[in-house]
């Protein structure tokens, strides 16, 4: 009897044993890649299901079993790193930028070195290679990127406010602060109350991000991150236009006409002071005045024209126009070597690729599927009214589809038609002023390099600019503790950067 | 939790006691005595060899410069390079500072005041009060920091926060409690306070309730009074549980709480607000520097059994007897 009791646990112990083993062997794809994993990051509330007819159309253009792992995009990066160092790896994975861990697997060879590749891809092949360029690896491209509209930058404001005040959009950063000034002091919501104040400004800190800060810094000049000075690249905030710029919003910051909470204000609710008549000027992306305008549709649809007006970059002091571009890329698909493991299964997955850049596959992650939840009406795409269910649901899943969307040779799916002509109206002025202010465009000169001591320790050191910057504007330390900052950032490895930098510069010119 | 440890110890010394008596039979027969309870042991060796020590190779990436593409034992050695690089870091004084600043404050005056909200509720004679009170105490601590750290950030909003309102207008100023470095570490404690004293309370009490209650008779016919019961009866009698959770709260010094402190965490008041928890993930995780941040974070290890084995050995010094 106890013999048995023993072998019984004998064999609990061994089965244990046993299943332990059997899940770190992890099984190797198969090499004909009859399904296509994915990893993707989702902004919505929820991730499409796999089961939705968009899914599944993709799954007919491309004619793979496609597997998204959506992913939210909060802690998308943090997952990609912990993806990285899993046996889980996917065959595509949407890269959000070159962050440092990217670029150390990169370099050590966790990802399929592409540059010679996409060429031979008639989808791949870019028609915008400067911007292939900015999103390479000092002129290694690791990945197709995901086009993004270049340029973004725009003052957004209350127009009900500017025109019972009497004034006129902005066109300088001075008549940013007179419009400021006057909607803080001059009671633009006439409720006789001291309540309301000019620019809302939520937490958002880090460099080069395209925060309000960054586009401001710009405009005076400063350049975009990086700027040529004396025939050497120093970074923006070593200029004597950055200190201008910041001069100007702590001004601003000091006379109240920024929301005080600048510091820790969630961004999530960036509109509600607009919305709500608290704050009336947001310098944002244009892409927000649409969601604006969206608002106060939605709160009085009878009632929400001229709401919401807005101007793009804002010339600086100087008079000119140094307008903020993005560098026109928004990450990239790259193919980690983990899970493609040969050259012929690397074909297979460029197809995929190839197919996903296509024109039918960029109508359907953008616009959706014809005839069930938009028609084409003269070479736009206008949503199908009364929405169906079905149609609906299409509608939904592309807002998170379309973050495979590469679009390497420019938009080719349908512009979308506005449900009213104000909106319409609304959108072909953002896209005429856009495309103006890109004329007068300053690029980031060192969007394509990296230094390896960037890699090792730059998003450190660019805290400690960030951070003193907002310490700065909040009063906390003296124009002398922000060079003070700048100075601590060249003294612990930002002169090196900058060493690394400029010898790429020189490299590649 | 701590007088079980103790009883476990206890009762594992006691078979070795025994071996000792029976060396001349060495092991095997010593084994064969004792087969079933190495067989009850079993399980537990294996939990901790699999779950728990298996694992450490993996801070061998402490000593490499680790790429997750190349793998743990294909990485390069690097030495104590990760080391030298935090050592020398401007990070790493202001990081050993403000964890040490906090573990301290949240060891100096949330600890005791686990043990007098204890003593308090232990001088409660009303039972249905004291039950509804201890309840309401241990709701805290399931909430989670986020709903702690929201409920913060509406209390303490700027220009309409309850709290910022009522204590700017007491102290005649106009601080914003969220973003302003000094305030930043009160904050911390009191959340503390307020999620988890009431929990803590729960060991307190358990031991309280063994203090042998004819002492109290004869005090009082001594004509002690009630602090002074509390002083050479109550104190005393739960010297050895205080000692032992003292320990183990000296262990867990360092884990300052990521959580909280990062939701708690603005550009403003990041120079007091950054410790190793929160560096070890920011560098870590969304920057992909494994190497450094488990270097970072075996240090933060050594220094907590530093600790322990420091207060261990000061409570044995002071004829208390330790933890093991």
């Amino acid at each position: 009897m106890l013999r048995r009791k023993f072998s019984l646990a004998a064999a609990v112990v061994t089965a244990t044993a046993l299943s332990l083993t059997a899940c770190s062997g992890g099984e190797a794809p198969a090499a004909d890649l009859t399904t296509v994993s994915i990893m993707a990051p989702f902004l919505e509330a929820q991730p499409p299901t796999a089961d939705g007819a968009v899914q599944k159309k993709l799954e007919e253009l491309t004619g793979k079993d496609i597997n998204i792992s959506w992913t939210p995009n909060a802690s998308y990066e943090d997952k990609t790193n912990i993806t990285l160092a899993s046996s889980e790896i996917p065959h595509i994975m949407v890269i959000q930028g070159k962050t440092p861990g990217f670029v150390k697997n990169a370099e050590a060879g966790a990802f399929w070195d592409l540059t010679d590749k996409l060429d031979d891809y008639p989808n791949l092949k870019t028609t915008f290679p400067e911007i292939q360029e900015n999103a390479s690896i000092n002129g290694k491209v690791y990945g197709v990127y995901r086009g993004r509209a270049p340029m973004r930058a725009a003052v957004m404001f209350r127009q009900d406010w500017l025109d019972k005040l009497g004034l006129e959009a902005p066109k300088t950063t001075e008549d940013l602060y007179k419009l400021a000034k006057a909607f803080t002091e001059q009671d633009p919501d006439g409720n006789g109350q001291n309540d309301t104040w000019g620019i809302t400004i939520p937490k958002w800190g880090a460099l080069g991000t395209n925060s309000p800060y960054d586009f401001i810094e710009t405009w005076y000049g400063a350049g975009n991150r990086w700027t040529e000075k004396d025939g050497k690249l120093i970074p923006s905030f070593e200029t004597e236009e950055f200190l201008e710029a910041n001069r100007f919003v702590k001004k601003m910051v000091d006379e109240k006409l920024i929301n005080p909470d600048f510091a820790t204000f969630d961004g999530t609710k960036w509109n509600e002071p607009f919305f709500n008549g608290k704050g009336g000027i947001i310098v944002d992306v244009d892409s927000r005045v649409s969601v604006l305008v969206n608002l106060f549709k939605q709160a009085d649809p009878n009632n929400f024209e001229n709401k919401v007006g807005f101007v793009g970059n804002l010339k600086g002091p100087d008079g000119e126009l140094h307008a903020h571009p993005t560098d026109g890329y928004s990450g990239f698909l790259a193919i980690p070597k983990a899970s493609v493991r040969t050259e012929a299964e690397l074909e297979k997955v460029l197809e995929v690729l190839n197919t996903m850049n296509g024109k039918d596959a960029a109508i359907l992650v953008n616009n959706g599927i014809e005839g069930v939840n938009f028609t084409v009406e003269d070479g736009k795409a206008a949503t199908i009214k009364p929405e169906t269910e079905e149609g609906k649901a299409v509608t939904t899943d592309i807002k998170s589809y379309a973050q495979l969307g590469m679009n390497v040779k420019g938009n080719e799916f349908y512009p979308v038609k506005q449900p009213t002509d104000y909106e319409q109206q609304v959108f072909d002025k953002r896209t005429e002023v856009m495309a103006e202010d890109l004329k007068s465009a300053v690029y980031n000169p060192a969007a394509p390099y990296v230094s390896a001591t960037y890699v090792a320790k730059g998003a450190q050191l660019d805290n400690i600019v960030a951070d003193a910057r907002i310490k700065y504007l909040a009063g906390q330390i003296d124009e002398q503790g922000l060079k003070d900052a700048i100075k601590l950032w060249n003294t612990s490895g930002g002169d090196k950067v900058k060493e690394e930098i400029n010898q790429l510069w020189q490299d590649n010119k | 939790m701590a007088i079980p440890v103790i009883d476990t110890r206890a009762g594992e010394r006691a078979p070795s006691t025994a071996s000792a008596s029976r060396k001349r039979g060495g092991f095997s027969v010593h084994f064969a005595h004792y087969k079933w309870l190495y067989l009850l042991l079993l399980p537990g060796v294996v939990y901790f060899a699999v779950f728990r020590y298996a694992p450490m190779y993996g801070v061998s990436i402490a000593f490499k410069d680790y790429v997750p593409f190349l793998g743990i034992n294909g990485s390069p050695w690097v030495g104590l390079q990760h080391f030298q690089d935090f050592f020398s870091n401007p990070d790493f004084p202001r990081l050993l500072g403000n964890t040490l600043i906090l573990a301290f404050l949240n060891l100096g005056i949330a600890f005791p005041l686990t043990i007098v909200l204890a003593l308090l509720l232990n001088e409660v004679r009303l039972s249905i009060l004291k039950r509804t009170v201890q309840t309401l105490v241990y709701i805290p601590h399931f909430l989670s920091w986020t709903i702690v750290a929201s409920l913060s950030f509406l209390l303490f909003a700027l220009d309409f926060g309850p709290l910022f309102l009522f204590l700017n207008s007491v102290m005649g100023t106009n601080t914003d409690f969220l973003s302003d470095p000094n305030w930043f570490r009160t904050l911390i404690v009191l959340q503390e306070i307020w999620k988890n004293t009431g929990w803590g309370t729960i060991i307190f009490l358990a031991a309280l309730a063994t203090v042998d209650q004819d002492q109290y008779e004869a005090a009082i016919i001594d004509g002690a009074g009630r602090f002074r019961r509390v002083w050479h009866i109550t104190l005393p009698g739960i010297r050895s549980t205080i000692i032992v959770m003292l320990i183990l709260a000296i262990g867990q010094m360092l884990n300052t709480g990521f959580e909280q402190i990062y939701l708690m965490t603005n550009a403003l008041n990041r120079s007091v607000a950054d410790v190793f928890d929160t560096y070890v993930y920011f560098v870590g995780i969304t920057q992909g520097a494994y190497s450094y941040s488990t270097a970072v974070g075996l240090f933060k290890a050594v220094v907590g059994i530093v600790l322990i084995f420091g207060t261990n050995a000061l409570a044995k010094r002071f004829n208390q007897s330790g933890l093991f």
